[in-house]
């Protein structure tokens, strides 16, 4: 009777003997599976039908649609981070998606499968411009696609975006398809370091270089945009990508004490200047209109958000997992609008709804609401969903998240650009980060926000911001009495930190601090050093 | 040479930051006013009635207790102003003007803030009831718009705090006295880095760079009197009969306030003729020129962004021409090669110091050494070598090219 | 009939296989084992430009100022 019971429904999630164990499904070292998890019968299918045909199909035709077969193989015979990364895609959908059911399981996955289509958008626009697929030619192409730095928010080129496609140059190539296969981002880190750049400044700047000497970016853009987000390391890689790339350039600025008076205006001229930059070098000028209309969609998406946070905050009928909530919001915020987000939006919509309006239990195992504070460990950014099988760890909401908290008004260009300006100096890993210190410590109301009684501190190795208010933090948890674990990580490098070093940590502050037992015993050690 | 006659006492001033000069300016009722950063003007922290303090933590090579507020992993400059603070080091300062210009500064600065917030304690570190920190934003660029905002950040957060918190008379007049004396110290530090240009330089960079801290930690009004001596001192000094050194360099990178970090790099033969560091003089000492139609603030405000030589600056052509400054000033100092240095854990420099390396000696020919060093150099076996290997290469290339 | 049999036959084995290949992770297995290895061998052994060899012009670029804006 079990055995049906089982098969029919997949096996409970629970520590007590007949309990799933996630654990044994894995080969060692390799993170992949002996078989992918039975979830029940309508789940599994569910997971067959609508989440790993559907996406690998989905995989061919949005390469078909963006620029065809022949400049993707082009592309993925020229370039590591995409030909190491692009067909794990279904495994990293694994990796996050672990163990859901129901609501959860769909509306994950379609935040997935948004970020998915958004990045082979980019990757196919880079390929279709980019000289090096095309025999030196400059096409067309490459004339009408705009290359700025990953940490520049896309809609400070909405007035262009009939005719031009902005992309960032290393978005794609080292942040995205770290998260999918951690593997690729050595090659880069190691390359910068040959050069005489020391191990110690932010792993992700010492990436975005590394591209650059590994001569793994693509030249599909006539010119360039930088700016000085997030922080020292942002600046000082701009000094050895300008050495590489060799292309006139406009360095667009992020006041550091963002919130002062005097910054917005100041931001705003700075934002025309590199509006002028732009119609001098594409002799194409801004469009006013194009912008409002772009900015107005991007506002519905901004819209939807605050609604999942809401249900996520008041309800424990949020159907979107951690790492998903995570993911796409940075994801959909940075790159600005795309029509994928809105469809996605409309497919999470009606399960959300659902979700709320019968009160379903979505992680109905969840023992702790975790805030996740700092910015995350890319190459494990799936923590969360092994942190909720294990020990009912469940993250609502993480810092990243909640960077754009705003909408941006239309009705005039004054407004307008004052909005874009705030926007601008708002970006994911600055709006805590920088600023004075009062940002960072702004957990505390978010935790209450969120309903959170738990934190999750990531401890970023090399993030000097981070590291400067360790103490204060420690202090804070000890004096407020709020559990708290210190993840430490090195953001793109799984080499300093290892995942099961990771787990290791939480292991040991769930059982000997908290008293807690497992839920998935099999879950707390595993072998996967050498997955994606 | 000679001992120059208030080397000791100088040195002596650098021992801490409260030294005796300081102390007599507070007891004559000045306003001590400490900063870290070139883009917080010393000229506007010497109005009259307060002095300038550049804030160091000499011999501090254990920062227990801010390593545990700042953790390992962030540079040890940062921390060593910290652990300074807690130590109580500081406690004569009457205000703190700081800029978010590199992170771990301005995490130390804020640490030392009173926020006066509810999501974090402040730590009380500074035990002065009139102090007070106040930051400032700094631009990336040299556009008028930057200009215009610095000029209106340092109008509201330092002129207008100064008068706010502590009456601080901050008129064009006052500015202008203020611009006075910086421009004299600034000549006299010229006319005596001056000599580092002679074929046998009559001063040596330690020296030098011990008066350069002197004129930066030390209140104006009670340094000038000596630095003008000095400067009397140094026009008979006659150099050695036979140039004690194998080849002269210029010293380029990060915070540097350490002198035996000069007087190591001379132990192994190297001059330093040229100080192209945070602290050094090439951009402080240069005079603050009130142009026509001008007010002096504006006038600092410019100033400040056209000298500046931080890496920290963005513009394409800013970066570039850089590289250029600082074979310009091989050239001006009649140097034989430069000797790059970042501070661990600076990340400004690890960049601009890669870059240096390959640039300089490429397209400039000028051979360089990179090195990446602590705050304070505990570690000199190691540096000693690598300083010794330049010597040595620097001289064949002297060989090689018939020199 | 039978040939819609077949048709069926066929379209129950595509199926069946495809989900064998999903349910064992056979697709992870063959990228893994395979496929990474292929290609990480190509781009370990592929010319690339020294890019420490690039020219770094102090004066090719203007100062994009934009004063007037």
């Amino acid at each position: 009777m079990s055995f049906i019971k089982d098969f029919w429904y997949g096996k409970p999630h629970t520590a007590e003997e007949g309990g799933r164990r996630l654990g044994d499904n894995y080969l060692p070292k390799t993170g992949l599976y002996k078989h992918r998890e039975w979830r029940g019968v309508k789940d599994t299918f569910y997971y067959f039908h609508n989440i790993w045909l559907y996406n690998y199909l989905h995989m061919v035709m949005d390469v078909m649609k963006y620029g065809g077969i022949i400049n993707f193989v082009k592309g993925v015979w020229r370039y590591r981070w995409v030909g190491q990364t692009y067909l794990p895609v279904l495994h990293w959908f694994d990796r996050g998606l672990e163990g859901l059911r129901g609501e959860a399981l769909r509306a994950s996955a379609w935040h997935y499968r948004a970020m998915v289509n958004a990045t082979i958008y980019q990757f196919m626009s880079m390929f279709n411009a980019d000289t090096r697929l095309h025999g030196g030619k400059k096409n067309d192409a490459w004339y009408h696609t705009m290359a700025m730095k990953e940490t520049t928010w896309g809609g400070m080129f909405y007035g262009w975006s009939d005719k031009f496609k902005a992309v960032s140059l290393e978005m794609i190539p080292y942040f995205v398809t770290c998260h999918v296969n951690s593997h690729t981002v050595h090659n880069y880190i190691d390359a910068v370091q040959s050069i005489g750049l020391p191990g110690d400044p932010c792993p992700m700047c010492q990436a975005e270089s590394g591209l650059f000497v590994l001569d793994d970016i693509p030249d599909y853009s006539p010119f360039m945009i930088t700016c000085n987000e997030a922080c020292d390391g942002s600046v000082a890689t701009a000094i050895l990508q300008d050495w590489f790339n060799d292309k006139p350039l406009y360095a667009l600025q992020m006041p550091m004490q963002f919130d002062d008076p005097l910054a917005n205006k100041f931001v705003q001229k700075d934002i025309e200047k590199c509006w002028k930059f732009i119609e001098e070098q594409t002799g194409v000028p801004m469009n006013f209109d194009l912008m409002c209309e772009c900015i107005e969609r991007q506002n519905e998406l901004q819209k939807f958000e605050w609604e999942k946070w809401e249900v996520a905050a008041k309800t424990s009928s949020y159907p979107i997992n951690g790492v998903a909530q995570a993911l796409y919001r940075i994801y959909q915020s940075q790159f600005g609008d795309l029509p994928i987000w809105h469809e996605v939006d409309a497919k999470v919509r009606p399960i959300m709804e659902k979700c709320v309006s019968k009160k379903i239990n979505t992680f109905p195992k969840t023992r702790h609401r975790v805030i996740a504070w700092s910015c995350a460990p890319l190459y494990y950014s799936n923590w969360c969903t092994w942190a909720y099988n294990a020990w009912g760890l469940n993250v609502i909401i993480n810092m990243d998240s909640l960077m754009f908290d705003m909408t941006l008004r239309t009705d005039s260009y004054e407004n307008m650009l004052e909005d874009v300006a705030t926007y601008h100096m708002w970006a994911p890993m600055r709006r805590m980060a920088v600023g004075g210190m009062h940002h960072i410590f702004e957990l505390w109301d978010y935790k209450e926000r969120f309903n959170c009684d738990f934190v999750m501190m990531y401890d970023q190795l090399q993030c000097k911001g981070m590291q400067g208010v360790h103490g204060l933090f420690e202090d804070e948890f000890r004096d407020r009495n709020v559990p708290a674990i210190w993840m430490p990580h090195a953001l793109p490098d799984s080499r300093t930190v290892s995942r099961a070093e990771i787990r290791r940590i939480i292991n040991d502050y769930m059982s000997t601090v908290m008293h807690e037992e497992p839920l998935d015993p099999s879950l707390l050690e595993l072998d996967d050093d050498m997955t994606w | 040479m000679r001992d120059l006659k208030h080397l000791i006492y100088f040195e002596n001033l650098l021992k801490e930051a409260n030294n005796e000069l300081v102390k007599k300016a507070k007891e004559e009722g000045k306003l001590a006013l400490g900063y870290t950063c070139y883009f917080m003007p010393e000229v506007l922290l010497d109005l009259p009635g307060c002095f300038s303090v550049r804030l160091r933590a000499p011999d501090c090579s254990s920062p227990d207790i801010a390593t545990y507020y700042m953790s390992a992993r962030v540079c040890h400059y940062g921390r060593s102003l910290f652990e300074r603070a807690l130590e109580g080091g500081y406690n004569f300062l009457d205000a703190q003007m700081a800029t978010e210009t590199c992170t771990v500064t301005c995490r130390f600065q804020e640490h030392i803030q009173q926020k006066k917030l509810d999501s974090v304690k402040d730590m009380n570190v500074i035990e002065n009831d009139k102090f007070f920190c106040e930051f400032m934003d700094v631009p990336f660029k040299n556009t008028e718009n930057d200009y215009q905002y610095y000029h209106d950040q340092l109008e509201y957060h330092v002129l207008g705090k100064l008068k706010e918190n502590l009456g601080v008379d901050v008129s064009d007049k006052a500015i202008k006295a203020a611009i006075k004396q910086h421009n004299e110290v600034c000549k006299l530090i010229n006319e005596i880095g001056d000599y580092r240009k002679l074929d046998n330089p009559t001063i040596t960079g330690y020296e030098f760079h011990v008066i350069q801290l002197v004129s930066l930690v030390c209140p104006k009004y009670l340094i000038l009197p000596y630095l003008r001596e000095t400067a009397k001192e140094l026009k008979t000094r006659k150099p050695d009969e036979k140039w004690p050194f194998r080849c002269k360099v210029v010293l380029a990178g990060s915070e540097n306030d350490d002198p035996y970090f000069t007087q190591l790099i001379e132990g192994c033969g190297a001059e330093v003729v040229c100080d192209r560091y945070c602290y050094g003089a090439v951009e402080s000492r240069q005079p603050i020129e009130i142009r026509e139609g001008e007010t002096p603030l504006k006038a600092v405000a410019r100033h400040y962004l056209e000298t500046s030589n931080c890496p920290r600056f963005m513009p394409q052509n800013e970066m570039r021409a850089r590289k250029q400054r600082l074979a310009d000033l091989v050239k001006e100092y009649k140097a034989d090669g430069i000797i790059i240095c970042s501070n661990k854990f600076c990340e400004y420099w690890s960049y601009e110091r890669v870059i240096d390396s390959f640039i300089m000696q490429r397209d400039f020919g000028i051979p360089v050494c990179s090195i990446e060093k602590e705050y304070i150099n505990t570690a000199s076996g190691q540096l000693r070598t690598r300083f010794q290997a330049f010597v040595e290469s620097v001289e064949i290339k002297k060989i090689q090219e018939g020199k | 009939m039978k040939k819609i049999a077949k048709l069926l036959g066929i379209g129950v084995g595509a199926y069946a296989a495809l989900f064998a290949v999903f349910f064992f992770d056979l697709d992870g297995k063959f990228l893994f084992h395979v496929f990474e290895p292929f290609v990480k061998n190509h781009y370990d052994n592929m010319p690339r430009r020294d890019m420490t060899k690039m020219p770094y012009d102090m004066n090719k670029y203007p100062d994009y100022k934009y004063d007037e804006v």
